[in-house]
């Protein structure tokens, strides 16, 4: 039996990472109870759920949950389980349902969790207060820009605070029209034998793997920008980091090239940028080419290359199932606003690239799977992951970087990357029980 | 029998005929030569893969789009599938097995037009990441009589899966 890894995961003088951080059962266990379990998580959009009864069920940390509009237009997460014998109260993906019946023995719950009856109070022993048999609601919920968020540690700090400066940039990209940001359909949903740290590693910054991962789509891209006559250079651009953990890479079109397919965001909907965020963000999305991020631990996001006027916005769950295994979650997204038309375009052209057939995604994937199978024995468990084109950097700042986070160039340097698994590795060690944190929930 | 059914089911020389054409197109597809494949889709091929969201039975099935492409952007995807230099899902490749069955060829709106219905299992076996997937599922045509063969100007894969295992998909069905 391999002896279960502690301590530290993160060399950060020297730039390297274990890699039990990316294959371990344990470590993943550790995971779910200091970091899942007491991070605000991501549960799913409101446009998911836009009338009463609504429901959608997800994962919250370790446990299954319900995230429901009530009859009275509220929106609450619940744990999917019958408080009397475990049950799941939905067993599929989303409905809409007044009440919960518990399948098992007929318990039965209102769309917000309050007990309707037993079926059998009469044979429970009398001044029995059935309010303690209400289904257990998730005890943090916050909406940010039409974002659910939930967290099972009633002690955390509030959602604004944990996403710190973060939040700019996400207002950017989902509240930036009066109406906000909708879903185009159910998220698409894969399963991957990859640890999730691995896709949001991918997403904070990783500029180095486009070319050689994604040479198929960037060929042919390039192939098609001349024939039509037309360029998708580049020019160099910066990664961000945040106090909390949370960063984005941002690239941006080279000025003055002529691209007139790649025009940077659909000029109706710049219209109603202008009313919804401020000059300073708007400056941001100016010229900006693709935006990807990672909001701690595992929420990705990314604003697609404009094609035809058209950018796809894309959320990313990368759910773990285990410490090699993940299930991911990816929406798609558009303004309100937008015409059918443009949203259809969006889609279809979003699903191409990013979705669980995307052309880009299934090269990714498919390195994934074997970098984990590759690392998951006790020869390579003892070569630890290279970071190092991140150390030459990790302290020069962008001096004059003018929006929020810590800006960092090259943007093609691991710095991101590796603040994230030093953050992660923290929050490993300091939540851990015995020390400073508390158990969740009085566990 | 399938209440669904209410066109015309067409002749048994001409089912035979569709039926080779599907034996012959999923030939092409199991050793990788997407683009000769690609040769027998229409210039306004809609092509489309859904997956299943699981609502309560009385709420009915959900079938919804994972790939809802037109001739241009399948083509990319084909050309991606095509060049090893350009494709890492797929290189080294995959080995496929594609079985096609329970067919029912219907006539379709127009002469020379016809609904296709058929069950599909694809067997892949992704040897570098020692992994085997079988996808089971529905396949909906429209093919349409080119000179002495087929074009398909219309595919709807219904896959049999809610999370779709094995990774992001780079198998064209």
């Amino acid at each position: 039996m391999r002896p279960t890894p502690t301590g530290s995961f993160v060399d950060a003088e020297n730039g390297f990472v274990r890699r039990e951080a990316f294959t371990s059962d344990d470590v993943y266990r550790t995971e779910l109870d200091q970091i899942f379990d007491r991070s605000w998580i991501y549960l799913g959009h409101e446009s998911e759920i836009p009338a009463p009864g609504d429901y959608v069920t997800r994962r919250l940390g370790s446990a299954p949950v319900i995230v429901v509009r009530t009859d009275d237009g509220e929106v609450r997460a619940l744990l999917n389980s019958c408080r009397h014998r475990g049950t799941k109260l939905c067993r599929g993906d989303a409905g809409r349902a007044a009440n919960f019946v518990c399948p098992y023995h007929g318990w039965s719950y209102r769309n917000n969790g309050e007990l309707v009856t037993t079926t059998f109070n009469d044979h429970f022993p009398e001044n029995t207060d059935f309010s303690q048999f209400n289904l257990v609601p998730v005890p943090r919920l916050e909406r940010r820009y039409g974002m659910i968020f939930g967290c099972w540690d009633s002690g955390v700090i509030s959602l604004d605070e944990y996403l710190g400066d973060v939040s700019w940039y996400l207002k950017s990209f989902f509240d930036r029209t009066p109406g906000g940001m909708e879903i185009l359909g159910p998220p698409h949903r894969w399963a991957v034998d990859s640890n999730w740290k691995v896709g949001a590693l991918n997403f904070i910054g990783d500029s180095q793997h486009v070319a050689t991962t994604h040479a198929g789509p960037i060929t042919l891209d390039r192939v098609r920008a001349a024939k039509e006559g037309f360029s998708v250079a580049g020019q160099d651009s910066f990664q961000v980091v945040t106090d909390e953990g949370h960063g984005c890479t941002l690239t941006y079109l080279a000025p003055g090239m002529p691209a007139p397919n790649y025009e940077t965001h659909n000029p109706e909907l710049q219209q109603l940028y202008d009313e919804k965020l401020a000059p300073d963000q708007i400056g941001m999305l100016h010229n900006l080419r693709v935006c990807v991020g990672n909001v701690f631990p595992h929420l990705s996001f990314i604003e697609t290359q404009a094609d035809r006027g058209q950018k796809a916005v894309i959320l990313r769950l990368w759910q773990p199932t285990s410490g090699k295994s993940m299930e991911v979650l990816s929406w798609v997204f558009a303004e309100k606003e937008a015409s059918d038309e443009y949203k259809d375009n969006v889609l279809k052209k979003g699903f191409h690239n990013f979705g669980a057939a995307g052309v880009f995604e299934q090269d990714d994937m498919e390195l994934w799977i074997s970098a984990t199978d590759a690392s998951d024995n006790p020869i390579a468990a003892q070569f630890p992951y290279s970071f190092h084109t991140a150390l030459p950097y990790m302290n020069t700042t962008v001096a004059d970087y003018e929006w929020p986070g810590r800006a960092y160039r090259p943007s093609n340097t691991e710095v991101a990357q590796f603040e994230f698994m030093r953050h992660w590795d923290r929050q490993m060690q300091s939540n851990a029980a015995g020390q400073n944190g508390e158990p969740v929930n009085g566990r | 029998m399938d209440g669904e059914r209410i066109r015309e089911p067409v002749e048994t020389d001409l089912y035979v005929e569709i039926q080779r054409f599907l034996a012959d197109e999923a030939a092409l597809l199991d050793r990788h030569a997407y683009r000769e494949w690609f040769s027998f889709v229409t210039t306004d091929i809609s092509y489309r893969i859904t997956t299943h969201v699981v609502r309560p039975a009385d709420e009915g099935t959900q079938h919804h789009e994972i790939i809802d492409e037109n001739n241009e952007l399948l083509g990319l995807r084909v050309e991606q599938l095509s060049d090893p230099k350009l494709t890492r899902a797929e290189n080294p490749r995959s080995l496929y097995r594609r079985f096609v069955t329970n067919v029912r060829a219907d006539h379709g709106d127009y002469p020379d037009s016809f609904f296709v219905a058929t069950n599909l299992l694809v067997y892949k076996n992704r040897p570098s990441n020692r992994d085997v997937q079988i996808y089971a599922g529905e396949r909906r045509d429209v093919l349409r009589r080119v000179d002495r063969t087929f074009h398909i100007a219309s595919r709807v894969v219904r896959l049999d899966q809610t999370v779709l295992l094995g990774g992001a998909l780079g198998t064209v069905f």
